[in-house]
C-alpha cells in the first residue's frame, strides 16, 4: 500500500467516525446500532497502520491485489448488514400489524359502550 | 343450532356500493330462516364512504387505525371471533362474490364434526356458473398443484376466500396468520398441523362493484411469491 492510498484510507476512517459519532451524540442512534461501524472505523485504522498485516493476508487468501480482498470483505459485511436490516424491519411490521389490530379491536369496543 | 356462535368476519376496502346490500342480505337471510349469523365488518381503512356507511346503519364493525391489507383484516376479525369466544368463523368478501346462501352448507361439516376447515370452492360440483377469467384459473390450477406436491392434498379453488372454520382454528389464527397470501398459506399450514379439510361447491358472482383488490394476478411475480411461500410453509415443523 503506498503512503498515498493509506491518507486516504485514514481520512475516510475518520469521516466515518465522525459521522457516526454525531449520529450517536444527537441520539439519532443508539450505541448498540453504532457499534457495527465503530468496530469497522478500528479495523480500518488498524489496517492502513500496519499495512503488511493485510498485504500478507491477501496473499494467503489467494487475492492477487490488496485492494480486491478489501472490497471483498466490504461487500459481504454489507450484504450481511442488509439482511439483518430487513429481518428486524419484518419484525417492525409484525409489532406494527399487531399494534394497529389490538387498538382498532379496543377502540371499536370503547365506542360500542358510548 | 342458536347454541352455536358463528360469525361471519367481512373484511372490506373501499366497499362503498356493496357493504350495505350484503348486510342487508344477511340479515334477510337470518330472519327467514331463523339462523343468528353474527356479522363483523373489518374496514381496512377505507378511502370512500365505508366507514360512514358503517356508523349510520349501526352495522358491528372494527376501523382499521391504518390500511393493513386483507391478511391483517381477516386476522383482525379472527381475533374478535377469538375474544368473543365464538364456535365457529367465516371469512365472506365484502365485495359481493359470495352468496350468503351457502354459508349452511360451508359449515356443515363442522357441525357434524367432520371437518375443521372448510373451503367454499368454485371448481366443486358445478355449482357456480362465475368461475373467473382463464388466466386467473390457470394460476389457481399451478397453486393447487403446488400444494398437491408439498402438503399432499388436493385443493382445487386455492384462493377462494369464502372459507369457514371451527373454534381450534380460530384460536390458532388469532395468534398466526400469514400477512401475505394468506389463502394458499394457511391451507399448507393447516394440513401440516393435522387438521380435516373440505372443499365443498359453492356459487360466486362475479363481483357487485368496485376493484377487486388482486390485480397482481396475471403477474409472474405473484405466482412466484405464492409457489415460494408454500415451499417455505411446508418446510416448516409444526407442533
Amino acid at each position: 500500500m503506498n503512503d498515498k492510498l493509506i491518507i486516504t484510507v485514514i481520512i475516510f476512517a475518520l469521516v466515518l467516525f465522525f459521522f457516526v459519532f454525531q449520529l450517536l451524540r444527537k441520539g439519532r442512534i443508539p450505541v448498540k446500532y453504532a457499534l457495527v461501524w465503530l468496530f469497522a472505523v478500528i479495523i480500518i485504522f488498524i489496517t492502513s497502520i500496519i499495512p503488511d498485516l493485510m498485504e500478507n493476508l491477501a496473499k494467503m487468501l489467494g487475492f492477487e491485489l490488496l485492494s480486491n480482498m478489501v472490497l471483498c470483505i466490504f461487500i459481504t459485511v454489507l450484504i450481511f448488514v442488509t439482511i439483518i436490516l430487513t429481518v428486524m424491519m419484518a419484525g417492525q411490521k409484525k409489532k406494527t400489524t399487531l399494534l394497529i389490530q389490538e387498538l382498532s379491536i379496543l377502540k371499536a369496543e370503547l365506542e360500542k359502550k358510548k | 343450532m342458536n347454541k352455536t356462535k358463528i360469525l361471519l368476519i367481512i373484511p372490506a376496502y373501499n366497499e362503498e356500493d356493496n357493504i350495505l346490500k350484503i348486510n342487508n342480505s344477511i340479515k334477510e337471510f337470518n330472519k327467514k330462516n331463523k339462523t343468528n349469523y353474527d356479522v363483523i365488518v373489518i374496514n381496512d381503512g377505507s378511502k370512500d364512504k365505508t366507514g360512514e356507511i358503517l356508523d349510520k346503519e349501526k352495522i358491528s364493525h372494527i376501523d382499521l387505525i391504518h390500511n393493513l391489507g386483507i391478511g391483517g383484516a381477516v386476522q383482525t376479525g379472527y381475533k374478535y371471533a377469538f375474544y368473543n369466544n365464538y364456535d365457529i368463523a367465516i371469512q365472506f368478501d365484502g365485495d359481493g362474490q359470495h352468496d350468503i346462501n351457502y354459508v349452511s352448507k360451508l359449515i356443515d361439516p363442522i357441525l357434524k364434526n367432520k371437518a375443521d376447515f372448510v373451503i367454499g370452492s368454485r371448481f366443486i360440483d358445478n355449482i357456480s356458473t362465475f368461475k373467473t377469467s382463464f388466466s386467473r384459473r390457470i394460476g389457481i390450477r399451478i397453486i393447487s398443484s403446488f400444494i398437491h406436491l408439498f402438503a399432499r392434498v388436493k385443493v382445487y379453488d386455492t384462493t377462494s376466500g369464502f372459507r369457514a372454520c371451527n373454534k381450534e382454528i380460530i384460536n390458532l389464527f388469532a395468534i398466526s396468520y400469514p400477512l401475505e397470501y394468506p389463502e394458499p398459506i394457511t391451507t399448507v399450514e393447516l394440513v401440516k398441523r393435522g387438521y380435516r379439510i373440505k372443499e365443498v361447491g359453492v356459487n360466486m358472482n362475479e363481483r357487485q362493484g368496485g376493484v377487486s383488490s388482486i390485480h397482481a394476478w396475471k403477474n409472474a411475480y405473484y405466482m412466484l411469491n405464492v409457489c415460494l411461500s408454500i415451499i417455505v410453509a411446508s418446510t416448516r415443523r409444526y407442533k
